[in-house]
């Protein structure tokens, strides 16, 4: 098992009731995980606590063996080699492409980044675009962007926040086909989480769905189809 | 997020204590025996100040009130030829700190001066002196009342035409007529910004020395400044300082209670215009002659007269002192800011990460400063000083130290503490909605990307804030550069800057002499709002929006 989320229970300082209950996910490697849900029903609460940005009041996150929370350990985001790419992007706006796919590598020489920059680029197809800056970009090509930043560090694992409501509707079958292929290319395991049942169906292998804060169905993308 | 050892947060629980601590004078003060001086205070003098101070705050409050939000009516809302200058003209009375608009207009109305000559010999008007009495608390008023109301014009003004065109236009459509429109929207949607630069103005009146003290009016502040240092009474100066806290703590609970929580910075990005509506001749007219007399009265006459004045005394006043002068006050304004903007971002930093109540608390703390009037601070910063030095020195020669002693309470360091209580909140304000313009996102992003707190300020926060960096330490700068009760009480001996430079002309009689100190003041304040105002037109179409 890579990656494991156990019994995992979670409340806003100023919520009334649970916004998470009960979450239990295995992941296997390179697995590309789909979380279902209706708006507000706790999916990107879900990706900021696996990614450290939030803090569950009860429950266990394991990837690759290493305990990165439970009741004693909390291990800071900028430790758990996460990736991440948020719903609006983030990206750095006082930075041009370059500077933000590179601002996660830590210890490399200037021609080892120059190499990963390259790679990135290349990955997410952004080659005439090197030096430009975000507001520059449009949102599609800023998404990309996000994708590079977020893989450049080579993290263990990716999480998307609704991938695609940002982008017009008739552009996103083509950015959706691109962002499987970059994952299938970088075999990165990744969790997205979305409201968009199209989303899943295209992208993802496995799906998760959570409703109100509890996961209600578990199972493979062959058997989704089925049921639709 | 969970922080576990947050330097941010440490930092900034620091410099809560270094602020806090010289209450703990105050406090020891107040429950000590009363000084005999204050027996008399009590029984002869307590009654003068309540008095005074109520007729001086309270009428040009009342007014300051009137003429702003109606001429904040007035330029939102309506069309008439010239509107645009009026509308930043009405802003630059704000230039003239009240204790130079009190010297200028003492001259201006003074049987010599330029009002009654005029009067006299070209209109053969002998006017009756009384009516020209400046030294008086009418005098006050209108001095507060003309050079203040655009506190509440400017907050009122750019909340209206920030949140209301719609509510506003929709009103119109219903067919609401001008003053129904007034009196049923427009002051209920801006009552929150009334309530905001009412108490401003009320907060500045309070804290002022420099006029009340020129016209011999005895108002807390005064009546603080003249037991320091007329009686060397430490005890009832305290005393009066612990009422007048009272006050001002009411005043801003009452803010409180009366605006909600609403935030009147004025940094709104998202701005649609009110269609203004075309004005008739006639009421033009009567909009344009009102707002004209109160630009020409708030401004250009006493800056006419300055400049005047600054003819004829150029020659005795423009020499090396002055340049000193000059040196001195920009020196001091600039090391003070440069504090002032480190700690804003600490803090700033700091409370904006954690939800809980401790940094709610530091942000209310450090905004708090500037409520406190200039002369209960200094009287604090003083007694800590003195305090410091006894310490330290008996520490010193406790531990056989002999030839050092520790004078801090003379220092110049003793100045820029007192500037860093009284104009940290300001700084800080700017800083915060800088903070909260950003939101966290980039803030997380750069965490998960594997950046510290300490790396993630660099990188990320400080050249994000830019802006509101710029902005924090242009509002500090000139609001140092124009202070004048700290600067008269907390300077060392033989140290000057303009503002208390002003106020020694004026009151040895040499107020032509005053003028050009005065105009440097004005003039690094309009050049200021001028930067400051283009800024937030640049903010518009700014690089940083994500889409
Ligand atoms: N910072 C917050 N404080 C309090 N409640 C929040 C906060 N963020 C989200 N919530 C609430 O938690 C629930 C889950 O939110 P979220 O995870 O953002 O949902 P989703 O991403 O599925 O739309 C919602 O009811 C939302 O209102
Ligand atoms: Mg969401």
């Amino acid at each position: 098992m890579y990656m494991k989320i156990n019994d995992l229970y979670f409340k806003y300082e100023n919520s009334a009731v649970d916004n998470l209950k009960n979450i239990n996910i295995e992941i296997d490697k390179g697995e590309i995980i789909g979380v279902l849900g209706e708006s507000g029903c706790g999916k990107s609460t879900l990706l900021r606590i696996i990614a450290g940005l939030e803090i569950p009041y009860k429950g266990k996150i394991i990837i690759n063996d290493k305990i990165i929370f439970n009741k004693k350990i909390f291990i800071e985001p900028e430790k758990r080699g996460i990736g991440m790419v948020f719903q609006d992007y983030a990206l750095f706006p006082h930075m041009n492409i370059d500077k933000n796919i590179t601002f996660g590598l830590k210890n490399f020489s200037r021609k080892e980044k120059r190499e990963i920059l390259d790679n990135m680029i290349e990955l997410v197809g952004l080659k005439d675009h090197l030096g430009k800056y975000p507001y520059q970009l449009s949102g599609g090509q800023q998404q990309r962007v996000a994708v590079a930043r977020a893989l450049a560090p080579n993290p263990s694992i990716l999480l998307l926040d609704e991938p695609f409501s940002n982008l017009d509707s008739h552009l996103k079958d083509q950015i959706r086909m691109d962002m499987k292929e970059i994952l299938n290319k970088s075999k990165t395991t990744c969790i997205f989480v979305t409201h968009d049942k199209e989303d899943v169906l295209s992208l993802s292998s496995r799906i998760i769905i959570i409703s109100d804060g509890v996961i209600k169905d578990d199972y493979s993308v062959e058997k989704m189809v089925d049921i639709i | 997020m969970k922080q576990k050892n947050n330097i941010f947060l440490m930092l900034t629980s620091i410099i809560i204590a270094i602020m806090l601590i010289p209450l703990i004078d105050i406090i020891g003060e107040l429950l000590s025996k009363p000084s005999e001086n204050w027996e008399h205070i009590k029984e002869y003098l307590l009654l003068d100040y309540i008095s005074d101070t109520i007729l001086v705050t309270i009428p040009s409050m009342i007014l300051a009130l009137i003429i702003g939000v109606s001429l904040a009516w007035f330029i939102s809302v309506y069309d008439f030829p010239f509107r645009n200058l009026l509308k930043w003209g009405l802003i630059l009375p704000l230039a003239i700190p009240p204790y130079i608009g009190a010297y200028t207009y003492s001259g201006i109305v003074s049987y010599t001066g330029f009002i009654q000559t005029f009067l006299r010999n070209t209109l053969n008007i002998e006017a009756n002196p009384k009516f020209f009495d400046i030294f008086s608390i009418n005098g006050s008023v209108f001095i507060f009342t003309i050079f203040l109301y655009p506190y509440i014009y400017m907050i009122v003004r750019s909340y209206i035409s920030n949140n209301s065109a719609s509510i506003i236009e929709n009103a119109r459509l219903l067919g609401e007529k001008g003053t129904g429109i007034f009196f049923r929207i427009f002051l209920p949607i801006s009552r929150g910004a009334i309530v905001a630069g009412t108490s401003l103005v009320m907060l500045e009146i309070l804290s002022d020395y420099g006029v009340v003290s020129y016209f011999g009016v005895q108002t807390f502040s005064s009546a603080i400044f003249s037991s320091w240092f007329n009686f060397s009474d430490t005890n009832s100066a305290v005393r009066l300082s612990g009422i007048l806290l009272l006050v001002v703590f009411i005043i801003i609970t009452f803010e409180k209670l009366l605006r909600g929580n609403k935030n009147f910075s004025q940094t709104n990005s998202k701005i649609r215009q009110i269609k203004r509506k075309q004005l008739g001749s006639k009421s033009s007219f009567f909009v344009y002659f009102f707002g004209l007399t109160v630009f020409f009265l708030g401004f250009i006459l006493p800056v006419g007269q300055l400049i005047y004045w600054a003819f004829l005394s150029y020659k005795d006043v423009l020499n090396i002192d002055f340049l000193k002068l000059i040196f001195n006050s920009i020196f001091i304004a600039i090391v003070s800011t440069i504090f002032i903007v480190i700690a804003s971002l600490i803090i700033g930093n700091s409370t904006r990460l954690s939800k809980k109540m401790t940094s709610k608390l530091y942000s209310k703390i450090t905004l708090m400063g500037y409520s406190i009037p200039g002369a209960i601070i200094s009287i604090t910063v003083i007694l800590f000083f003195v305090d410091l030095d006894n310490i330290l020195n008996f520490f010193i020669k406790h531990i056989g130290i002999q030839n050092i002693n520790f004078t801090f309470s003379l220092s110049i360091y003793m100045l820029i503490f007192g500037y860093f209580i009284r104009f940290l909140g300001v700084g800080y304000q700017a800083v915060e909605s800088g903070y909260e313009k950003n939101g966290k996102k980039f803030y997380e992003a750069s965490k998960i990307l594997g950046k510290n707190d300490v790396k993630t300020f660099f990188l990320i926060d400080i050249p994000m804030l830019k802006n509101a960096i710029i902005a924090s330490f242009a509002l500090v700068f000139v609001d140092i550069i124009k202070e004048l009760p700290l600067a008269l009480i907390l300077r060392p001996f033989n140290f000057n800057t303009l503002s208390t430079k002003v106020f020694n002309y004026a009151n040895d009689e040499m107020i032509i002499e005053a003028s050009i100190p005065s105009l440097f003041i004005i003039f690094v304040t309009i050049i200021v709002i001028i930067f400051l105002n283009n800024m937030g037109r640049k903010k518009k179409k700014n690089v940083y929006e994500n889409k």
